[in-house]
């Protein structure tokens, strides 16, 4: 018997309105049909899934808490919640025309308004198993929802934790910025350095006509568990997505980033930077879509590898026949500093219309050498040449984070790894 | 001589290709020297050798204050104290001029002293600006030069080979770099100009000059060879 039987599944549902508890059963129906995918599926390509489902048992309620979070610490009067395990932990904030509150009771309590954001960036359950499972088992999370005109008053920093062993989480971020309203989230995906589980945290950004979504979300959960995230953004006319992701940790890291241009003017700034070490896999798959006149996209990723991790890189620029005047560039940069490091960059365009600006980048290679010999004719020991190389490589990325206070736990935290890799010899 | 770049029957090829066939050049500290030569006559090729470039084959003897630098990694030739600034400095991304300043003082024999001349080049030089900039990024040719320059003086080395410093210059910037070199006269530094043309030597005051052909020295002797070759050009020493 699977662990993932509808009748012993999880606390979420009880709350559900009639549209969500639908949602839900058809979800479980699919969830059932649903096998794992397979690498001769494209999209999951590069990455061999060595685990089922039933290796996981759903959590059954926050247990662990791994208390205040360093990152938030960084934040100036941030508005702090908590997601342990799926479940959102504490109470929760309103300030005028600005809500952040549970998903779960925000379904219940203002199913309208979820039902309006979920409507236009949902993530589908038929995508694959764990959008199934996440539909069909999850349901709590958080819900931020900025009414017409409002600018949030301070950055909601989402502490979301895998907390228990053996487990898997579905936690559900859903932001909503209405007409010209802006709304700034920090997202720290996290748990104990020893904690085996699985976690499937789904984004779903909708942002209103003219209004603006940051987001930043890093990946720090550790190297035990598998995250297999999604995120899902509808951009409405002249409104702005800021978007960065850092990725740190995890066994399986893997982010499906689908993030649709829809309004005329409407624009993306995706930023991304990745460490891989031991026998990590980092699986990025983005892609952009641009539907409307006028749009701009620029997705900017750099990752390095070490020791025997892989990482994977897909992107995806899209221009629909309709898409004219674009202008969408993406560029993915990587450093291999092992052997048994391996990196995939593989960039793509599909242009439908004809009057665009388009370019895309991709580099796969070691650190340089003629870099290394400038430094170290300045006196510089070799390892200190390249741990200020590795440092400088990722200086570009860091200084387009939508939030740039994180910037320096990030360099921090990047920085460490690869001098602990230099102290044990891995590099 | 210890108190001496001491350049010994240095050789050095490049696969089957010998292109310095003995070089013996001596620069006492307290010294500017010039090395004029033609494209191709290898004055790049001894800048590399000396500090340690491995793409080259070498063999012979180059003394840093009577310290032998030949055989050493890169980073210890620096810490004896040999300098090389670059004809062509590479862009280091992301790393600003001030990250590799921490680094070098760190690394420094003595690191105070190091941070006083770093701090001292900074005014003289006018760095302020370029401090939180990526090391040769976006900089002009001159600003290049002014950054090889401060390094320079924060290395304080003992003996600086400064390869074709007025290359991709104006005039002014040309005379600007010159100011500089002379700025670096010091008992306790020996300074080799590499350069192809003469006119950087209009606006110094080298104590020797060495003229180099097909891999070997033709001629050393006062600030009149020069002149010479700026009127007879190199086919008067070939």
């Amino acid at each position: 018997m699977s662990h993932f039987d509808q009748a012993v599944s999880t606390t979420a549902g009880v709350n559900d309105p009639a549209w969500r508890s639908t949602a839900r059963s058809t979800a479980f129906g699919m969830f059932s049909d649903d096998a794992m995918p397979t690498q001769d599926d494209e999209i999951w390509r590069y990455v061999d899934l060595d685990f089922v489902m039933d290796d996981y048992r759903p959590s059954a309620g926050a247990t662990v808490d791994l208390g205040d979070d360093p990152l938030a610490a960084h934040i100036p009067n941030p508005t702090v919640v908590r997601v342990v395990d799926g479940l959102f932990v504490g109470e929760d904030s309103f300030a005028e025309g600005f809500t952040v509150m549970s998903l779960d009771r925000a379904a219940a309590e203002r199913s309208d308004m979820v039902e309006v954001a979920l409507d236009r960036s949902g993530i589908s359950a038929d995508g694959d198993i764990f959008k199934a499972a996440s539909a069909a088992f999850g349901g709590d999370g958080v819900f931020v929802h900025a009414a017409r005109g409002i600018v949030a008053p301070s950055v909601v920093a989402i502490d979301i934790q895998a907390g228990s062993n053996g487990t898997a989480s579905f936690p559900h971020v859903v932001i909503a910025a209405e007409e010209h309203a802006d709304v700034s989230v920090v997202v720290h995906l996290r748990s104990h350095v020893d904690t085996e589980a699985l976690i499937v945290p789904q984004f779903s950004i909708a942002v209103g006509d003219g209004a603006r979504i940051s987001l930043s979300l890093v990946q720090n959960v550790g190297y035990g568990v598998r995250s297999i995230g999604s995120l899902h953004a509808e951009i409405g006319s002249d409104a702005l997505f800021r978007f960065g992701e850092i990725g740190l940790g995890g066994r399986l890291a893997r982010l499906h980033l689908d993030v649709g241009l829809e309004g005329r003017g409407s624009a993306a700034n995706v930023v991304g930077a990745y460490f891989g070490e031991q026998d990590q896999i980092l699986d990025y798959r983005y892609f952009m879509r641009h539907v409307g006149t006028n749009t701009r996209s620029d997705m900017f990723l750099k990752g390095a590898v070490e020791d025997d991790a892989r990482s994977v890189f897909t992107g995806m620029i899209r221009i629909e026949e309709s898409g004219q005047k674009t202008e969408a560039y993406q560029t993915n940069r990587n450093l291999i500093l092992s052997d048994g490091a391996s990196a995939q960059s593989v960039p793509n365009l599909e242009i439908l219309a004809n009057d665009v600006k388009c370019g895309h980048g991709s580099t796969v290679g070691p650190l340089d050498l003629e870099q290394k010999y400038y430094l170290m004719s300045r006196g510089l020991s070799p390892d200190s040449a390249d741990r200020l190389q590795v440092r400088g490589f990722f200086e570009e990325a860091l200084g387009k984070l939508p939030h740039p206070e994180l910037a320096t736990p990030v360099r921090e935290w990047i920085n460490r790894k690869y001098e602990t890799a230099q102290a044990e010899g891995r590099v | 001589m210890s108190n001496a770049l001491e350049i010994t029957n240095l050789k050095a090829r490049l696969g089957d290709l010998e292109i310095l066939k003995g070089i013996n050049i001596t620069v006492p500290f307290g010294e500017v020297h010039a090395l004029m030569g033609p494209n191709g006559s290898g004055k790049s090729t001894l800048t590399h050798v000396l500090m340690g470039n491995d793409a080259y084959e070498a063999s012979g003897s180059a003394l840093v204050g009577g310290i032998e630098v030949m055989g050493l990694p890169v980073f210890e030739r620096a810490r004896s104290g040999l300098f090389e600034a670059f004809q062509y400095p590479t862009e280091v991304p992301g790393v600003s001029l001030d990250d590799l300043t921490v680094e070098m003082i760190d690394v420094a024999d003595d690191p105070s002293a190091a941070r006083t001349r770093a701090e001292d080049a900074s005014q003289f030089l006018g760095m302020d600006r370029f401090m939180d900039r990526a090391i040769n990024t976006s900089l002009s040719g001159g600003e290049k030069k002014r950054s090889e320059m401060f390094q320079l003086a924060v290395a304080g080395p003992k003996a600086a080979i400064l390869d074709e410093i007025d290359s991709g210059l104006d005039v002014d910037a040309v005379r600007e770099v010159a100011t500089m070199v002379e700025s670096l006269r010091s008992p306790s530094l020996g300074v080799l100009v590499i350069t192809h043309y003469s006119r950087i030597l209009r606006y110094m005051n080298p104590d020797r000059v060495h003229v180099m052909v097909d891999g070997r020295v033709v001629e050393s002797g006062g600030p009149e060879i020069a002149e010479r070759l700026e009127s007879e050009g190199y086919a008067a020493v070939r």
